[in-house]
């Protein structure tokens, strides 16, 4: 197993410092909404996760894409972990959007549009694992999963599409208030704050699937002694 | 009229550097071979040593992992219009259990597609004593008449290259006998046979060649006739029947 | 141009060949039939459904019996393949492999369509509704041309697994949502009396499904074959 580079000590140093630095500017720095109160901070890292989990899985169609196109096995690391990082992402999406959820509307779950998006990309990758542990070999693992990985990718504009023609109840980010149930306008402090989250995702985003790819590697190193 | 978009001079099994993995190890390892026209080559090796695999490369079935394979000099079974000279006969043979055998020649000769196919079909049905059991459905055919089956199948289309996976499994005597005659005239020089035997040595009278498939590769290649100055493979081949 | 014929003659024999084994006895059309009144009977007792039910009901039942019975016919077509080896037949063929992918879908459109047709004029005798209209036909023929060209694409995946026949429900059905959901709501529209131009959107979406599976297919269907 070749020394952890350089540039991923970098990463695991700042996602380590990062992440707790960005909770504490959140509860100290950011200002409470008004109508929502507290519970609306959940919100910084819920679409910070969402965002994070989106780029992992266009991640993991690029990852199959490379495989397809080179079949060299490195490109299947990258999509498989990309697509598992991906799935934690969406959970946590999922979850904390149900944390946020139940005091402001008084319910679990919503079946609004963008939150139901994410559940169905959750079941879709889920159905990806699914599929790779039903194929025998790992060559069939890479190749079919690599296909299913770019269909996957392609459907979620779809999905976001025939959603968003539906009327949401789900807040409409960056526009200014309109009344319509559960939209909030952003000062500046929340902006920047929501920004920097984002930014905090994105590191961690690439830490772990770097991570993740060299664990695959090791795997993949291991077996020769087996075969 | 005969569709030669391949100057049959051309005609070559052309293989270099082969490689396929499904695991980590490969099945195929560097694997080279050429067979020429005319030839009528054995392939033989132990079980699972991936005879099925390297003629399912060679028929356009199974894509390589690394390597060239080529049939007509640039050309290899990638390309469609080479698929027109391969014939293949499998360990299954390929049919519609609830259509009639008639019908399902007619559905490969339209897959090709063929012209003069009622008379094609007359003939090759004719050629492998089918006839009588044309019109009954496939599921209710025997396993030497399914065999036969596979052969008009694998030959309507009159292939230059035809490529057989251990053809002789469950064939009763008679059974046997018929397709040894059927391979004697089947094999020209405008032509190519190779066939995975596990039982190579009745095949020995009438093939010209013998290839030895072993860790991935072809270790030994060499004409029937000099047999006797290969120990190791005359050993194998003596073993395994 | 000869090239052209001979492509088109494969999907068209294809196409005959999955009519003719079905007409021989295959069973596929009798038991989708019945396994979407099946479905109908059984939503009607677990949701205590009034003969006086709304358009949008109907429109979601009939497109969840729809959905749920494509997928029986998609296994049985590709599992037609299976027996005996029969697909290699197919791939020898001297056209590119995505013959085989038009050739299916097409068998698969045909006779999920006909089991379709066949169930409007039960649920216009069941819930008192006209639904033999033209608006809805195109609506049906356009949502089940983007279904199921996902659906054979996806049940060449699942049948290189070993859990094949429970592998394509998990696969399709995440995927397929946006396109069901557009079938729905523009049946809806239609059984609304609305005229087309207000669902405009719903088809345009339909449309871009029947375009993005059928190109995925003409792509990938190779690759999936390929071993």
């Amino acid at each position: 197993m070749p020394k952890k580079p350089v540039a991923l000590v970098v990463l695991d140093l700042l996602s380590l410092i990062l992440v707790p630095l960005a909770m504490l500017i959140i509860i100290v720095y950011t200002p409470v909404e008004v109508v929502m109160g507290p519970v609306q901070k959940v919100f910084y890292f819920h679409i910070s996760a969402a965002w994070a989990g989106m780029v992992c899985f266009i991640l993991g169609a690029v990852g199959g894409a490379g495989y397809l196109l080179t079949r060299r096995i490195r490109w299947d690391w990258l999509s498989s972990a990309a697509i598992e990082v991906g799935l934690v992402f969406s959970i946590i999406a999922i979850f904390s959007g149900m944390i946020w959820a139940r005091p402001i509307w008084n319910t679990w779950w919503v079946w609004d549009p963008r939150l139901t998006t994410t559940a169905i990309m959750t079941l879709i990758y889920l159905a990806y694992f699914i599929l790779r542990a039903g194929v025998s070999t790992p060559e069939a693992q890479a190749r079919l999963g690599a296909v299913f990985a770019i269909l996957a990718a392609l459907t979620v504009p779809l999905t976001f599409f025939s959603i968003r023609l539906f009327r949401t109840i789900h807040p409409v980010v960056i526009a200014p208030a309109d009344g319509t149930g559960g939209a909030f306008s952003m000062s500046p402090r929340m902006l920047n704050t929501l920004l920097l989250s984002l930014l905090v995702f994105t590191v961690l985003l690439v830490d772990l699937v770097w991570r993740r790819v060299r664990l695959a590697q090791l795997e993949f190193e291991m077996t020769r002694e087996v075969e | 009229m005969a569709r030669m978009t391949f100057p049959p001079e051309l005609l070559r099994i052309d293989v270099h550097g082969l490689v396929k993995r499904y695991h980590r190890h490969p099945v195929l390892n560097q694997l080279s071979l050429t067979i020429n026209r005319g030839d009528f080559c054995l392939l033989v090796g132990d079980n699972g040593v991936g005879k099925t695999t390297l003629l399912r490369i060679l028929a356009g079935l199974v894509r390589p992992s690394q390597g060239a394979v080529t049939l007509y000099g640039a050309d290899g079974p990638s390309n469609p219009l080479v698929r027109r000279e391969i014939g293949y006969v499998g360990h299954q043979p390929m049919v519609y259990q609830d259509l009639s055998a008639y019908e399902n020649l007619l559905h490969s000769a339209r897959l090709y597609p063929l012209e003069n196919r009622e008379a094609r079909i007359s003939q090759a049905l004719q050629a492998l004593g089918l006839v009588a059991h044309q019109h009954q459905p496939v599921r209710t055919l025997s396993r030497g008449l399914l065999q036969r089956l596979s052969l008009a199948r694998a030959t309507l289309h009159q292939p230059s290259i035809l490529l057989f996976d251990e053809p002789y499994t469950s064939l009763d005597q008679e059974a046997a006998g018929f397709l040894d005659r059927f391979l004697q005239n089947w094999h020209r020089p405008d032509r190519i046979i190779l066939l995975a035997a596990h039982r190579p040595q009745r095949l020995l009278t009438l093939a010209s060649h013998v290839a030895w498939l072993k860790d991935g590769r072809i270790d030994v290649h060499i004409p029937v006739s000099a047999l006797a100055e290969s120990p190791e493979l005359n050993s194998y081949l003596g073993e395994v029947t | 141009m000869k090239a052209i014929g001979a492509y088109l003659g494969v999907v068209w024999q294809i196409l005959r060949k999955d009519i003719q084994v079905e007409w021989r006895g295959r069973q596929g059309l009798p038991v989708m039939l019945m396994f979407a009144l099946m479905i109908v009977f059984l939503f009607n007792f677990a949701l205590q459904l009034a003969p006086d039910v709304q358009a949008g009901l109907t429109s979601g039942l009939l497109w969840v019996s729809l959905a749920f019975a494509s997928t029986l016919g998609l296994n049985r077509s590709i599992s037609l393949e299976r027996e005996n080896n029969a697909l290699d037949g197919l791939l020898l063929a001297p056209v590119d492999r995505s013959a085989i992918f038009f050739g299916k879908t097409l068998g698969n459109f045909c006779f999920t369509t006909l089991v379709g047709l066949l169930l409007l004029p039960v649920f216009s005798l069941f819930y008192g509704q006209n639904l033999l209209r033209a608006p809805l036909l195109l609506v049906i023929l356009l949502g089940l041309a983007a279904y199921t060209s996902l659906g054979t694409l996806l049940s060449a995946l699942s049948i290189q697994a070993r859990t094949r026949d429970v592998l394509l429900p998990v696969l399709l059905y995440p995927l397929a949502l946006p396109i069901l959901i557009a079938a729905v709501e523009a049946s809806r529209g239609v059984l609304a009396e609305q005229p087309l131009s207000e669902m405009s959107s719903w088809i345009y979406l339909l449309l871009a499904g029947v375009l993005i599976f059928n190109a995925a297919g003409l792509l990938f269907f190779e690759t999936i074959l390929e071993d």
